[in-house]
């Protein structure tokens, strides 16, 4: 690759009427199609992250209903709600089979689709993903947390995050956070971003699957990766250095190049 | 005008550091601070107090419910309104209330209230609350469906209580095949029903249709005036005009001999209130999902603050507490009820960490000197109006 000083191909967004409503979707870049399931924070944005996978492959990144630039859907009020509404989604788009990436909560809806329809899970990826319950070493609770104590725990050099949040957030700013903070209570309140059905069921898990998770995640352990990657049975447990909770957000690069190289080892 | 005595209970000995050390007595303030033998002598002299305030003359005496915190002892209201029950005899018994957006079996709620109201003899008050959002934290209750769990609770409580037949509840949140609440409450049809607001036009509008009556949590004089203007246009809207009875003050009341005195005694009292009692982020107070985006919109815009950023001055100035001498405090009063038009007053009296001789002393000098002077003001407005 010699090209990464070349601009990032950009997202165009488009909108889907479904169910009770219409949800948002980014789409940029060129290849092999992925599905991109965002994390609590980062609905409708087309971050770096994106346009780096997005010059190797067509990335179709959804706004979950609830967040984002999506419609709050009220058929979809829990996480199995959730799995059927992409399963739709699929369906609506054309994607019989497709490559996901799912970062923390999109990491478990990742893994709840391929558990549900494995066979239309072409590659996986989980970074840093919540879903599974581990009594004793439970995800971090976000939700108590001041704005600023959150930043603190979801990246190793919280500096790293300075310029992604204005320094004096007007109200429509707050709301639409809190917004998506709302969006993930929802799906993960209780209980806490997991299903406690989810490890029993991921030996159905038919693709091959990257756990891909960063060295200081303060808010979904490591263990975490360790039961996926031991009970998903073609998987492979990677972690990358120096990094937070808010992987792609804070090395961008590191957590591209690891996907990218990842999926296209499945071309 | 009805003067109701409401106490929270609240545990006083807090460690040296729990400023520096403590985000908030709720939720995660550990119970190692509770100290047993402490705490046992507490309940009784609250138990104590809420019976003194029936026997100087007061109209109601009230509890509520709060879970894991400091701030207020009574994880179930319903216990503290059983002890007062057959100790008391003519004030009404008030739970402000049950917590039933909280509860996953709101029928146990519609079973202890209907039990209390036949062991008062027909005296109890039942208000409802959402709970805090702390609350949903601690009993792990989603608090996005707060609102609809709060309706669909208080819908199948009023049924189960008024129905005569036995009932299938199925709700969202609910689902129920046999309703069949034994006993049925005393009051015909049921007991009063009480109801907190603060600020959403869902509830007035809530409270205005069932004519419950709408009480106001501890805010600065204009905000309360808001929510009360609310109520009463959402009755206007419905075609009556309320009684002032079904606008409930609530607010933390501290008389002494002299505005001097009150003030240099009631001071550190009021401040344990705002400043220790009611320190909690808006992540604790709000979980997402909580409250509306548009009630959001309202509050942010605002920009009010929180309880713990008022100082002494500012919670006086703003009519979040009334400290004084009992001229002082009648004249207070009066002036807060032409402003806001309520015609009952929910006293906090044994406010934060204030000693029972304090207390004792300031339910007596309110009781005395301030409710005789407020009731006849009342009647002769009453009297001017229906004049």
């Amino acid at each position: 690759m010699t090209d990464t000083a070349s601009a990032l191909p950009e997202g165009a967004s488009e909108r889907l009427e479904l169910g009770g409503g219409s949800i948002h979707v980014q789409r940029g870049g060129e290849g092999p199609p992925l599905l991109f399931l965002h994390a609590a924070g980062g609905a409708g944005a087309w971050y770096p992250f994106l346009g780096l996978l997005a010059r190797r492959f067509e990335v179709i990144a959804p706004d979950h209903p609830g967040f984002g630039g999506s419609d709050d859907l009220p058929e979809v009020e829990a996480i199995d709600d959730l799995v059927y509404h992409y399963l739709e989604v699929l369906d609506r788009l054309g994607l019989d089979r497709v490559s996901m990436v799912g970062g923390s909560l999109g990491g478990w809806l990742a893994a709840e689709l391929a558990v549900h329809s494995p066979e239309r899970v072409e590659r996986l990826v989980l970074l840093g993903a919540a879903g599974i319950r581990v009594p004793g070493n439970m995800a971090t609770d976000i939700f108590l947390m001041t704005p600023d104590q959150v930043v603190g725990v979801l990246f190793k050099h919280p500096e790293a995050a300075a310029g992604m949040f204005p320094e004096e957030p007007d109200v429509d700013f707050i709301l639409a956070t809190i917004r998506d903070q709302a969006g993930l209570a929802r799906y993960g309140w209780a209980p806490y971003l997991n299903n406690p059905k989810l490890e029993r069921r991921l030996h159905r898990v038919a693709a091959p699957t990257l756990v891909l998770w960063a060295d200081d995640d303060r808010v979904v352990p490591i263990e975490h990766g360790r039961i996926y990657a031991e009970r998903i049975p073609d998987a492979t447990l990677q972690i990358v250095e120096d990094c937070g909770h808010a992987m792609y957000f804070e090395r961008p690069e590191a957590f591209a190049a690891a996907v990218t190289e990842f999926l296209e080892a499945g071309s | 005008m009805k003067f109701v005595f409401f106490h929270l209970m609240p545990y006083p000995y807090l460690p040296d550091d729990f400023d520096e050390r403590y985000a908030s007595p709720s939720l995660d303030f550990p119970n190692k601070h509770f100290d047993p033998k402490l705490g046992n002598k507490l309940y009784h002299r609250y138990l104590d107090e809420l019976e003194y305030a029936e026997k100087l003359g007061f109209d109601g005496i009230a509890v509520n419910e709060h879970h894991q915190t400091a701030y207020g002892l009574m994880p179930s209201p319903n216990i503290m309104a059983a002890a007062l029950a057959r100790r008391t005899s003519r004030a009404k018994v008030m739970v402000l209330g049950n917590a039933i957006g909280i509860r996953d079996h709101p029928l146990r709620v519609a079973e202890e209230i209907a039990m209390l109201d036949h062991i008062t003899d027909g005296r109890v008050v039942s208000g409802f609350v959402r709970g805090i959002g702390w609350e949903y934290y601690a009993h792990s209750i989603n608090p996005t469906r707060s609102r609809a769990r709060f309706n669909e609770a208080h819908d199948l409580i009023i049924k189960a209580w008024t129905s005569d037949e036995v009932f299938e509840w199925v709700s969202p949140n609910y689902e129920f095949r046999y309703v069949n609440v034994w006993p049925r409450p005393l009051q015909d049809p049921h007991p009063p029903i009480y109801i907190p607001g603060a600020g959403s036009t869902e509830t007035m509008r809530f409270c205005a249709e069932k004519r419950y009556t709408y009480m106001s949590v501890y805010a600065p004089t204009p905000v309360v005036k808001r929510w009360f203007d609310g109520y009463r246009q959402a009755a206007n809207d419905l075609g009556y005009e309320p009684d002032p009875e079904k606008l409930g003050l609530s607010i933390p009341v501290y008389v002494a001999e002299t505005d001097e005195q009150a003030h240099a005694e009631g001071r550190q009292h009021i401040e344990w209130l705002y400043h220790k009692g009611l320190k909690q982020g808006l992540e604790r107070v709000m979980p997402p999902g909580y409250t509306s985006l548009s009630s959001l919109r309202g509050m942010l815009s605002g920009r009010g603050k929180a309880p713990n950023e008022y100082t002494y001055e500012e919670i006086i100035d703003n009519g979040m507490a009334v400290v004084g001498s009992p001229d002082t405090v009648g004249e207070r009063f009066e002036a807060l009820m032409e402003e806001l038009g309520f015609g009952q007053i929910i006293a906090l009296m044994g406010v934060g960490d204030m000693p029972h001789y304090r207390t004792v002393k300031s339910m007596e000098l309110f009781a005395t000197q301030v409710m005789p002077a407020l009731r006849r003001r009342a009647g002769e407005a009453r009297e001017i109006a229906t004049a």
